[in-house]
């Protein structure tokens, strides 16, 4: 999708829609998640899963940034996507504060955790980041029980409030449509931010820091930066679960979705954010809604990554873009061919 | 036109463990000048570029550029105008020419912990400006670069030390520091890399140029400064240097401190030197 944004082109005219950084991928990720929502209707499971997805996906997204721009494999986002939830029950159960406050703080403190545990890991990379940072996930959820007059204990936080926008409560669907506009928001932004300098900055990271720091930008700050960006879209997703969900428990977001959040970008494709959002649409059709394998869903999906990166090693949407590509060079050809 | 001071180093010393890879290297270096660093392997030529630029610390020793005290992480002396290249390319593979060519004019508006958060919106908003297109451009032109939608990991070696000069050419810097830039260059790469280096003393800036092509390096730099084994044995004119007794000594190997570790590209270098 977003390879249109690779090819040259001259400096952009004023307004000229097509010359928009990134509106290819926002023109289809908004076509797609159009479909589904027609799909979707008035049916209450498939609301669901649409739910399930859109939080994959802002977990996924927020993955992205220190994953796969800045090449830092950091796991706790359990713990993020946590943190978000909880803003939304902790504002709803114990405050009589509109919930819009919990949609701010809980990114704001997610995004000051990811800060603080990469100060605490700055030293580590690679294999030795995941494992601390995966112990931090599962030392939160630990906390989560224990913390029972905060946050509830393994019961959670039960009977949330419905939003209240100046006397409009959205309905159901309402909700869904407008998780999934975020979504595309979201990645849509991403995609902007991947190509724009500040993203170069951190892509060059990933591969040469010792280039970024040498061209003068302390490459441990602005990679505390891109954690915080990433935890604070955790965040979002945890906050629209919880939300959807109407409860939240230690148990909503386990250690279980980092681990899919590390393999939608392979299976959706690395190159742009849009690839994060199919594969978390893959993941969850293939662990939640394949009629035939519901219990083994997650084998499934084991296999599916398997059998995707055999044969599409740059994802589907790589793959998809690959075959545009060349459909294009055959129609072209065939003028002189004939 | 009185030359101004830009760079001076006293007393450069870098030790690891019992191994003294640079002792006491006093540097100097004026505006508009150009410095050739040759020297054999283990000579200490790339740890100078390193205690210079910041990417090792001294174990003594004390850096001033334009009279200021030059310290602290790479990053800050980059700031502070020092701009270089890497004996091994550090490109970003995976993105394109333009991309890797904009790093630093990027890395300049993200000096700051707000600019650095600050970016994070403002690239959303405006991911692609024209002014950095026209920017990159011109280095590119200038490098007689074309393709600038490839992927850097899509380049021959020589392609990758050309964008990495371009990179540092980006950064405007007053020391730029070059590390054995021809490495796999062909003749065009070559004469890109001697323009670069020749808008570099055009602004009145200065060029620290690492190569073991002595006969290269004579013809494009004012001054060469020969390292043996950690220490400066000559400091002059390139022509006096290539006859010199100190370049017959380390090169030849005729004297008694013959070095062990540049024998075979001394070898090389000495076919070099004859021509």
């Amino acid at each position: 999708m977003s390879a249109e944004n690779l090819r040259p082109r001259p400096a952009p005219a004023r307004w000229d829609l097509r010359r928009v950084p990134g509106i290819g991928g926002l023109f289809l990720g908004s076509l797609a998640a159009a479909l589904i929502m027609f799909w979707v209707g008035s049916d209450g499971y498939r609301q669901t899963l649409v739910t399930s997805a859109v939080t994959y996906a802002l977990i996924a997204l927020g993955m992205y940034v220190p994953y796969l721009m800045a090449g830092s494999l950091s796991m706790a986002y359990s713990a993020y996507a946590g943190i978000g939830g909880y803003a939304v029950g902790l504002v709803s159960t114990r405050t009589g504060l509109p919930l819009a406050v919990a949609w701010l703080v809980g990114p704001i403190v997610a995004a000051l955790v990811a800060v603080l545990l990469g100060l605490v890991t700055r030293r580590l990379s690679g294999f030795f980041l995941a494992a601390v940072t995966l112990l931090f996930g599962m030392a939160f959820s630990a906390f989560l029980i224990d913390a029972e007059p905060v946050s509830g204990g393994s019961g959670g936080l039960g009977n949330l409030r419905p939003l209240n926008l100046f006397g409009w409560t959205p309905s159901h669907y309402q909700v869904v449509l407008g998780s999934v506009v975020v979504v595309c928001v979201i990645a849509f932004l991403l995609d902007r931010l991947r190509l724009s300098p500040w993203g170069v900055i951190v892509r060059t990271m990933r591969d040469a820091p010792r280039a970024v720091e040498a061209a003068g930008v302390r490459v441990p700050v602005l990679n505390l930066v891109a954690l915080a960006l990433g935890a604070a879209i955790a965040a979002v997703g945890g906050a629209l679960f919880t939300y959807s969900a109407g409860s939240i428990t230690p148990d909503t977001f386990t250690l279980n979705i980092v681990f899919l959040a590390i393999f939608m970008p392979l299976i959706g494709g690395a190159g742009t954010p849009w690839g994060a959002v199919a594969g978390a649409v893959l993941a969850v059709e293939l662990t939640l809604n394949f009629p035939a394998f519901q219990a083994s869903g997650t084998l499934l999906l084991a296999l599916g990554v398997l059998v995707i990166m055999l044969l599409a090693p740059r994802g589907v949407l790589g793959y998809a873009d690959r075959l545009r590509v060349r459909t294009w060079a055959l129609l072209r050809k065939e003028p002189h061919g004939g | 036109m009185a030359e101004e001071i830009l760079l001076v180093g006293r007393g450069l010393t870098k030790r690891y463990g019992g191994v003294t890879a640079l002792a006491d290297v006093d540097i100097e270096l004026r505006a508009g000048e150009v410095l050739g660093l040759v020297g054999p392997n283990g000579a200490g030529k790339t740890t100078l570029v390193d205690l210079i630029s910041g990417a090792q610390t001294a174990t003594a020793g004390e850096l001033t550029l334009r009279g200021a005290r030059l310290t602290g992480p790479a990053s800050r002396r980059a700031r502070a105008g020092l701009a270089r290249t890497f004996q091994y390319p550090q490109l970003a593979l995976e993105l394109n020419v333009r991309e890797n060519l904009l790093l630093g004019r990027a890395a300049r508006r993200h000096a700051t912990l707000w600019q650095m958060i600050a970016g994070v919106f403002v690239g959303m908003v405006r991911p692609r400006m024209a002014a950095d297109d026209e920017f990159v451009r011109a280095i590119a032109d200038e490098l007689g670069l074309g393709g600038l939608e490839r992927e850097a990991g899509d380049l021959t070696l020589g392609e990758q030390r050309l964008v990495e000069v371009g990179r540092a050419l980006g950064q405007d810097p007053l020391v730029l520091l070059l590390d054995e830039p021809f490495a796999g260059s062909d003749a065009r790469g070559v004469a890109g890399i001697a323009e670069v280096i020749h808008t570099v003393r055009r602004r009145g800036h200065a060029v620290i140029l690492v190569d073991h092509n002595v006969d290269l390096v004579a013809r494009l730099v004012d001054r060469i400064m020969l390292l043996n084994q950690g220490r400066v044995v000559f400091d002059g004119d390139p022509g006096a240097c290539l006859s010199s007794p100190q370049m017959q000594r380390v090169y030849f190997g005729s004297g008694a401190d013959d070095d062990e570790a540049g024998d075979e590209s001394a070898g090389a270098e000495v076919q070099g030197v004859r021509s």
